[in-house]
């Protein structure tokens, strides 16, 4: 990609995290703190985005929709503008929660589109890649608890459907409070998870170039990061609860599970 | 020492025969010292309820206990005994001892682990207590009643589930939202149970109580008991989405929550759970609302249902409770038996040590004045020899002081070492 193109974009990624940051603290608070703030960001954000595209065109010659990391940008693009209007419309504030995190991410891959000379030692490059790799586990054991809380909740809620408690009725937590500890782990892995995959990329990008995100593993994981965000954002916008909930949690365990096993044979790459 | 418990209780008399000798609690200082009064009497402890009305007593090993309460029971309660026949028990040493541990455990109660037995039995023991009437066997008889009742309730499931239908629906809350702190709950209808099942959730910590009734008038009766607020019957529906509890029992014909308007409210409630508990005959309530995700619906049955469940399993637990009672009973059996033996051995320790005392002074007549050394010998000596005579039988004693048959045993050591009580 062109680099005044790429330059713009990084400075819109760099608003767009400000989006992010609002929606972990819905997610993990459950208040609003800096909605007013990451709208404005993201507004502005969407006009760099816009000349980033802009100077894409220019300089290629063409619409800037070729390629893996054109196509990515121009989406984020149109997802960021298409939210601004659903929002000027409706002020469905509740929607940040999802097209934050994920127009983030999203840009952030997208400006990876040039590789960087970077020079880092093998230290700082180790110690990054043990945060990644901590805060995916500490991610992971978040969202374990998570499917265990939600297994004990629907074998609670059959004994209770059925009307007919046996002994596991006795000794299981009552359904509120596991469907709070549902909540709570399942927040906190996402932040843990949503973190990861930033510093996770940056390694990736730094290491690798332009070349890393045609990985299968790479796609494995931003599917089941987000599958993750539609789990937080069901839960906590759309108010998915009890059942449905616990099935979604399972699942996203069973993806998570997937991307590990794939995951397990990273360390050939990382030794090359 | 002998123990002795006499009573009657909801399993052998009726209600007339248990108000005769029922005692009022203010008699119950006078009562216990009139007991202790009487001949051999060292200790008393009545227990009156309304289920049961027992006499407990310790006496000295001369005098009769069963003589000596049922003059009692004539003369204060005008009852002879005899007439009372089968409906009187009485019951002596481990069998008395087996009946406390029983009646504190709450194992002979009408609803078998309904704990309120254990406080009244408290009751008894600290009127007891306040007047001297405890003061050793049946002091530590008691008090161990009151651990194997603990033992009982934290070991076994006996108390843990709810065996009325109000409580159950209590029970049931919990298991659906933790904790019942900061509930609403809306009674439409009124009636005994529904009141009642308020009443419980109130105390478990609904925060607040709305009542609905086709007579606005009746509905604001009932909100000035639970201090609630009345809600005119029109408005009640509008009002679900903000109430966690639905207790149901208006005499209407016809479903008054449909399913599809317990849909509506759960959207509206965002999914939160609900319960919704339908007392009323017929049912207030479309059976097909439990199908519906995160809402929980109990009718009358369903509830009787797990009251049911909640009983069995109780006789169950309570099988497992005897089994741990009769195990209490043997520690208590052995440890008075322990405590029976332990004069003995101190007796048969003294009176060797009297015979290896005049031993080592006809020595030392004999000898004249020895040299420390020689002193520190013949001590250790002597003593080495009682020593190893006198292990035998203690640890003979200690044995037998636990059987059944042990006393035989104990007799002859006595008399073989001609030891005096």
């Amino acid at each position: 990609m062109a680099e005044m193109s790429i330059v713009w974009l990084r400075v819109a990624a760099g608003l767009y995290s400000l989006g992010l940051i609002d929606s972990i603290l819905t997610i993990t608070q459950r208040r609003a703190h800096l909605f007013r703030i990451a709208i404005g960001a993201l507004a502005l954000a969407g006009v760099f985005h816009l000349v980033s595209i802009v100077e894409q065109g220019t300089a290629i010659g063409q619409f800037p929709a070729s390629g893996f990391y054109e196509s990515m940008s121009l989406c984020a693009f149109l997802i960021t503008a298409l939210f601004l209007v659903v929002y000027w419309r409706y002020r469905l504030e509740s929607l940040g929660v999802f097209i934050f995190p994920l127009v983030f991410i999203m840009t952030l891959v997208a400006s990876m589109g040039r590789p960087v000379q970077a020079s880092w030692s093998s230290t700082v490059r180790d110690a990054w890649l043990i945060v990644h790799v901590v805060l995916v586990l500490l991610g992971y054991a978040a969202l374990l608890f998570t499917a265990v809380a939600a297994v004990l909740y629907l074998v609670q809620e059959r004994e209770l459907k059925r009307k007919k408690p046996r002994s596991f009725y006795h000794r299981l937590p009552p359904l509120g409070t596991l469907d709070d500890l549902i909540t709570k782990f399942m927040s906190w892995g996402f932040v843990f998870i949503t973190v990861a995959v930033v510093v996770g990329s940056v390694w990736a990008f730094v290491e690798f170039g332009t070349r890393w995100v045609t990985d299968p593993k790479i796609a494995i994981s931003l599917f089941t990061w987000g599958i993750y965000l539609a789990m937080v954002f069901l839960r906590v916008s759309a108010g998915w609860r009890g059942r449905k909930a616990a099935v979604m949690a399972i699942t996203a365990l069973g993806c998570s599970a997937l991307t590990w096993v794939a995951h397990a044979q990273l360390q050939s790459l990382w030794l090359r | 020492m002998k123990l002795l418990v006499a009573g009657v209780s909801h399993k052998t008399a009726p209600v007339e025969v248990r108000e005769r000798l029922a005692f009022a609690e203010n008699s119950l200082p006078l009562v216990l010292r009139d007991l202790t009064s009487r001949q051999g009497i060292s200790e008393a402890l009545v227990l009156s309820t309304c289920n049961r009305v027992e006499i407990v007593v310790a006496a000295d090993d001369a005098v009769d206990p069963v003589a000596t309460v049922s003059s009692f029971l004539q003369e204060s309660r005008g009852v002879a005994t005899g007439a009372l026949g089968p409906s009187l028990y009485q019951h002596e040493g481990r069998e008395a001892i087996h009946h406390l541990f029983r009646v504190a455990s709450s194992l002979d109660s009408m609803v078998v682990g309904e704990p309120q037995i254990l406080g009244q039995l408290k009751q008894a023991y600290a009127h007891a207590k306040a007047n001297d009437c405890l003061t050793g066997l049946l002091e530590t008889i008691v008090s161990r009643a009151f651990n194997v009742a603990k033992r009982v309730r934290s070991e076994t499931g006996i108390g843990q589930m709810a065996v009325s239908v109000s409580y159950a629906a209590v029970e049931l809350a919990r298991k659906i939202f933790g904790t019942l702190a900061g509930r609403t709950v809306m009674i439409v209808g009124s009636g005994k149970m529904s009141e009642l099942a308020a009443r419980h959730l109130r105390r478990s910590g609904a925060s607040h109580i709305f009542v609905t009734n086709r007579t606005y008038e009746r509905a604001q009766e009932l909100a000035t008991v639970f201090q609630g607020t009345p809600v005119e019957y029109t408005r009640f529906p509008a009002m679900l989405p903000e109430v966690d509890i639905v207790i149901t029992s208006s005499g209407a014909p016809h479903y008054v929550l449909t399913r599809d308007e317990m849909q509506r409210v759960i959207v509206a409630r965002r999914n939160k759970p609900m319960f919704v508990i339908d007392i009323a005959v017929p049912r207030n309530v479309e059976p097909t609302v439990n199908e519906i995700d995160n809402i929980f619906l109990y009718d009358i049955d369903d509830l009787q249902e797990v009251v049911n469940a909640n009983l069995r399993d109780r006789n169950k637990e309570a099988e497992r409770a005897e089994a741990l009672v009769i195990q209490e009973v043997e520690h208590m059996m052995a440890r008075l038996k322990v405590q029976e033996v332990a004069p003995t051995i101190v007796s048969l320790q003294g009176q060797l040590e009297q015979i290896r005392a005049g031993e080592i002074e006809r020595v030392r007549r004999k000898l004249g004045p020895l040299t420390p050394d020689q002193e520190e010998a013949i001590e250790a000596l002597t003593r080495g020899i009682i020593n190893k005579i006198a292990h035998g039988p203690i640890s003979e004693l200690r044995k037998q002081a636990g059987r059944p048959d042990g006393v035989h045993v104990i007799d002859a050591i006595r008399q073989v070492f001609h030891l005096k009580d």
